[in-house]
């Protein structure tokens, strides 16, 4: 477009009586055509190619004559009759949706635990519950290193063909693997605990502490005899719930009782998404004067 | 009231500071990536064919290196330049001395491939049906030089139509694309070369 | 101007239409360079290919009905599945591509043309004369060089079996030619939309502010020019290959017949990337006006499309599971294809927050986009199925991959492009599409849609393999393909509707008005149909929603951009 333009707003009109657009021409069909023939030469008669090859020589000069020196053009005379209806101006304001009114409630907690007190959770937990498993190896086959070694059957193979004397007797290996696992499922679980503990309405300890580890104790005892078959032929049910529990209650204790942290949902969900839709920001005043 | 003039003061000034790029330089841009797709499937297609043929003959029998054609081409390249320039400082003498060096290196390129291909058909008996060989070299060759053909048949208009008085400096825009054209084609060139001669002749 | 439900009448719609003799008309379409008539053109012409390429799946249907059934022998049949693959997909999704983003970005953006008018001329007629070459085969194919009719190797044509030795006659060869032309117009129309929305933009139209729709079909553009030329590559090596004698295919020279493969769906995959995106552009205008609401997360949007633009160049091979790639490229693939999901999802999302809270107009446009986004999600859950490599060794070239790209590419590429059609006819024509109409042809397509191909799932669960021209009874499939069968009529009845519809509101139909939908988009800024030059005076944009900005000149949106 080489000739002055002038701009206003959408549906104004213009001062001039014609405007310049690109004038018609059927150059781009005519070779379009002779292409097609070309192409059509190779499957059907080489003479069919030869006339689309003139065709489309034909039309390149057309084509030429069409953009050099100047691109041909036309004048459309402007019609008043096709002139937009003006745009009508509405009077209703937009109410704007802000984070925290009335009747949208705002769905994940504003204010959690953070990770740190879960691995600390998860820690105190572990040793709560290592220490109710040790009692109830005292108890149960006087001495505290059976229940460590069954433990490890989940990754050395060949824990179930020891007698049940081997089991009483402490084991260098076993007791790492059993050290080290416990260990780490503990502060896996700590930290899954501190993440979803906020999103419980009410009663985050009867969840942390009673319900959470009943489900943990149904999700074990149907996979058990698969993940770990030793510790499955000889499991206390009682006493793995109990030790549960303790995980339940020793960690949920120590995970509510951190400072909690604010989260980005404080902020306006536009902010939150980094998206910059209109209405969703307060306006700056300052920023258009 | 006061609000309205405003916006159309800010009207104003938003179409003065209205800049977008032109339109040719868009379009020549992205022709150039389109033929790059395109170019970069034959390439594909000879790089897995590399002495892959079943039968002879091989390159290593029957390929020499075109340097001389090489160079010509590439140097083409430099001489477009020089006229383009020539064409900026609306020096028409100079714009047409470099224009024909141009074509000529052009032209002595398309003969030396043409060369090329009678003795490798008729001394060598080596056609696209021959074997992978054949079929990679002449399909990729042959599309590189459909484009050069492409090329040099607007150079040759341009430089008879201004030997015949035609104000070659208001198309000073055409001829910036038409050597963006020509450039990008020289250079598709050494691609050809690595993957057409160094490659078989010298690493594999 | 309350809520809108229907449109504002008013006399300056019923503009006066000038006697011109027949020569004369058909000289100003014939010769036009004017995008308007050249987007119009591309979109009747891909509707008649629709129509054309739906009744052969309706025979296809019709011979899959009952098992042992003879409506169409093998050959025929084969050449039925061909033809309806390469007309929807290169005759029907590529024109309407190109009609719909021709038609509406110079509008959208504020200008008067594209920026190569010529161009534009070019890749229209090209695209139509190579589908008539196409199509000529069914004529022209036992001609003067062989024997054979239409094309019968599918639309993906693998090689070797469209080497010379085994697809004798000329049909393949039409296959080739045809596509290779239309993919030439597809190339320049895209090289064309991109030079538009970068150069054509009317003042203060920043890439920021351009509509959503522009943005999609920009993207969309950009995956036809890189994604094309390798198809354009294999089809010239295929015809080097037959006509020649050249050797790219051909297994006894040490040719490659999966190279055929890789460049296939090198293009391929883009390819229902580049079908899809219309229907997004659709969605992302649709959407937000029906519900009253901007379009949520913008830049998240952008961001999604571009990503698709160039995640969906790396995952071609997870078409190629079962040729027994190494397990690097297994893994790779899926895991890229897998990546897709994720813009995708987000486009999904934003697209229900934009609904979400928002006042719904329950209009025929609107109808269409939620069917389609439940149907894409269908579809899009099934292909992370799909790219899941042992799940598709089970269910690779199972009715189960016809179904799910059935999903995307009718449930959701044709419910958006009808969408869009209810949409923007108004501004096209200057009438309204008549409502009820619109509610039938949804329901009745809708219900038939779902009872073809949410039922061949099934029928690839139980191991019905694609492309078989029959079946013997008692494998568990004869039910289900009765069914799918069966949903063609109401299918058909749909298309009936939308037909009648067309004819009658362009002849009788409400005038519509400039802005029916009370939309704020600049193609509503003038009349319907707009003038030859668009706008009179070109406009000046400060926000993503100019008209927004003029309705309420209380509360514009540039004070919050």
């Amino acid at each position: 477009m080489t000739h002055e333009e002038h701009h206003g707003e959408a549906g104004e009109r213009s001062q001039e009586a014609a405007i310049v657009l690109p004038g018609p021409t059927f150059w781009p069909l005519v070779i379009a055509f002779g292409i097609t023939l070309l192409l059509a030469g190779i499957v059907t008669h080489w003479a069919v190619g030869v006339v689309g090859l003139i065709v489309t020589f034909r039309a390149a000069v057309g084509w030429w004559h069409n953009v050099i020196p100047i691109e041909e053009h036309e004048e459309v005379p402007i019609d008043p009759e096709l002139r937009p209806a003006p745009i009508q101006v509405e009077q209703r304001s937009v109410v704007r949706l802000r984070a925290g009114e009335s009747g949208h409630r705002v769905r994940i907690p504003e204010r959690i635990h953070p990770y740190s007190s879960g691995l600390w959770g998860g820690l105190a937990g572990g040793v709560a519950m290592a220490a109710i498993a040790c009692l109830y190896g005292l108890v149960a086959q006087h001495s505290i290193w059976y229940p460590i070694n069954l433990l490890a059957g989940v990754v050395i193979p060949g824990m179930g063909d020891q007698t049940v004397e081997q089991l009483r007797h402490f084991q260098m290996l076993p007791f790492f693997a059993a050290l080290i696992g416990h260990g780490i499922i503990s502060i896996l679980v700590g930290i899954v605990y501190a993440v979803i503990l906020p999103m419980f309405p009410k009663y985050a300890p009867f969840w942390a502490g009673i319900l959470m580890p009943l489900f943990w104790s149904g999700l074990v005892a149907t996979t058990l005899s698969v993940i770990n078959p030793v510790m499955n032929e000889r499991i206390n049910w009682p006493w793995f719930v109990v030790a549960q529990l303790g995980f339940g209650l020793v960690g949920g204790y120590f995970i509510a009782r951190s400072t909690s942290i604010r989260t980005m949902q404080t902020w306006t969900l536009a902010e939150r998404a980094f998206v910059e839709a209109p209405g969703l920001h307060q306006p700056d005043e300052g920023k258009h004067g | 009231m006061a609000q309205d003039n405003v916006i159309a003061a800010d009207a104003l000034q938003m179409e003065r500071e209205w800049k977008l790029p032109d339109r040719g330089t868009i379009g020549v841009i992205f022709l150039i990536i389109t033929e790059t797709a395109l170019f970069t499937m034959f390439v594909a297609a000879d790089l897995i064919y590399i002495g892959k043929s079943l039968t002879g003959p091989y390159p290593k029998d029957v390929l020499e290196m075109p340097i001389i054609a090489t160079v010509c081409l590439l140097s083409s390249s430099g001489t477009i330049v020089f006229a383009e320039h020539a064409l900026r400082r609306n020096d028409l003498g100079k714009f047409k001395i470099w224009w024909l060096v141009t074509i000529l290196l052009g032209l002595y390129f398309l003969y030396a491939t043409g060369a090329e291909w009678h003795k490798l058909i008729y001394e060598d008996h080596l056609t696209i049906a021959t074997n992978l060989f054949g079929t990679t070299f002449y399909s990729l060759v042959g599309l590189h030089a459909s484009h050069v053909v492409v090329g040099m048949t607007f150079l040759l208009i341009v430089f008879i139509t201004t030997i015949f008085g035609f104000p070659i400096q208001t198309q000073e825009r055409r001829v910036k694309f038409l050597s963006w054209y020509w450039h990008f084609f020289d250079w598709v060139w050494v691609i050809v070369f690595t993957v057409v001669y160094i490659l078989p002749l010298k690493v594999f | 101007m309350a809520s809108i439900d229907y449109p504002l009448e008013h006399p300056k719609a019923e503009a006066l239409t000038p006697e011109f003799s027949f020569s004369e008309s058909l000289y100003k379409w014939v010769a036009t360079v004017d995008h308007k008539r050249l987007g119009l053109m591309y979109v009747v012409s891909a509707l008649v290919f629709l129509v054309i390429a739906g009744i052969m799946a309706s025979v296809i249907r019709m011979q899959l009905a009952f098992p042992l059934n003879h409506v169409v022998g093998p050959d025929t049949f084969n050449r039925l599945f061909t033809m309806h693959g390469t007309t929807m997909v290169f005759l029907v999704g590529m024109p309407m591509v190109a009609g719909f983003s021709v038609y509406l970005i110079p509008l959208m953006i504020g200008t008067r043309d594209m920026a190569f008018p010529r161009l534009n001329a070019f890749g229209f007629w090209i695209f139509l004369l190579g589908g008539c070459l196409l199509y000529f085969s069914y004529i022209g194919g036992g001609g003067l060089s062989g024997d054979g009719s239409a094309p019968d190797v599918g639309w993906f044509a693998y090689a070797p079996l469209t080497e010379k030795a085994f697809s004798r006659g000329a049909a393949t060869d039409y296959w080739a030619l045809g596509v290779l032309l239309s993919g030439v117009g597809s190339i320049v129309t895209a090289l064309n939309v991109i030079a538009t929305t970068f150069c054509m933009r009317c003042p203060g139209m920043t890439l920021s502010r351009m509509p959503m729709f522009v943005w999609v079909m920009l993207i969309d553009a950009w995956l036809v020019l890189v994604a094309l030329p390798p198809l354009s590559a294999a089809q010239i090596m295929l015809e080097l290959d037959r006509h020649l004698g050249a050797n790219f295919f051909d297994t006894q020279a040490g040719g490659s017949a999966v190279l055929w493969q890789h460049l296939f769906w090198i293009f391929g995959h883009p390819e229902v990337y580049i079908l899809i995106f219309p229907a997004f552009a659709i969605l992302s205008e649709v959407i937000p006006v029906f519900s009253r609401k901007p379009l949520f997360g913008r830049p998240a949007m952008v961001g999604a499309v571009t990503a698709i633009g160039f995640i969906s160049l790396g995952v071609w091979a997870h078409h190629m599971f079962a040729i027994g790639m190494t397990s690097w490229s297994n893994t790779f693939f899926a895991a890229s294809s897998m990546l897709v999901g994720v813009p995708t999802g987000i486009k999904i999302f934003n697209w229900t927050a934009t609904m979400y809270g928002g006042k719904l107009r329950m209009q025929t446009p609107l109808l269409f986009c939620i069917a389609f986004l439940l149907q894409f999600l269908v579809a899009g859950l099934t292909g992370i199925m799909l790219a899941v490599a042992p799940f598709d060794w089970q269910l690779h070239d199972s009715y189960f991959v016809v179904a799910h790209f059935h999903f995307t590419l009718v449930g959701g590429l044709v419910f958006g492009l009808f969408a869009g059609m209810y949409y923007w006819f108004p501004k096209v024509s200057g009438k309204m599409l008549d409502e009820k109409l619109g509610k039938w042809h949804f329901w009745l397509f809708c219900i038939g849609f779902n009872m073809t191909f949410l039922t061949l799932h099934f029928a690839g669960f139980l191991g019905m393999p694609r492309r078989i021209y029959t079946y013997y009874p008692g494998r568990g499939w004869d039910a289900i393909n009765l069914i799918a069968s069966l949903g063609v009529i109401p299918q058909a009845a749909g298309i009936l509707c939308f037909v009648w519809n067309i004819i009658r509101s362009s002849l009788r139909g409400i005038p519509a008005g400039d802005d029916p939908w009370d939309a704020w988009t600049l193609e509503w800024a003038t009349t319907s149909p707009p003038p030859e030059y668009n706008f009179e005076k070109l406009p000046v944009v400060r926000s993503s929603r100019p008209l927004w900005d003029l309705k309420h000149p209380q509360d514009p949106d540039w004070k919050y951009e």
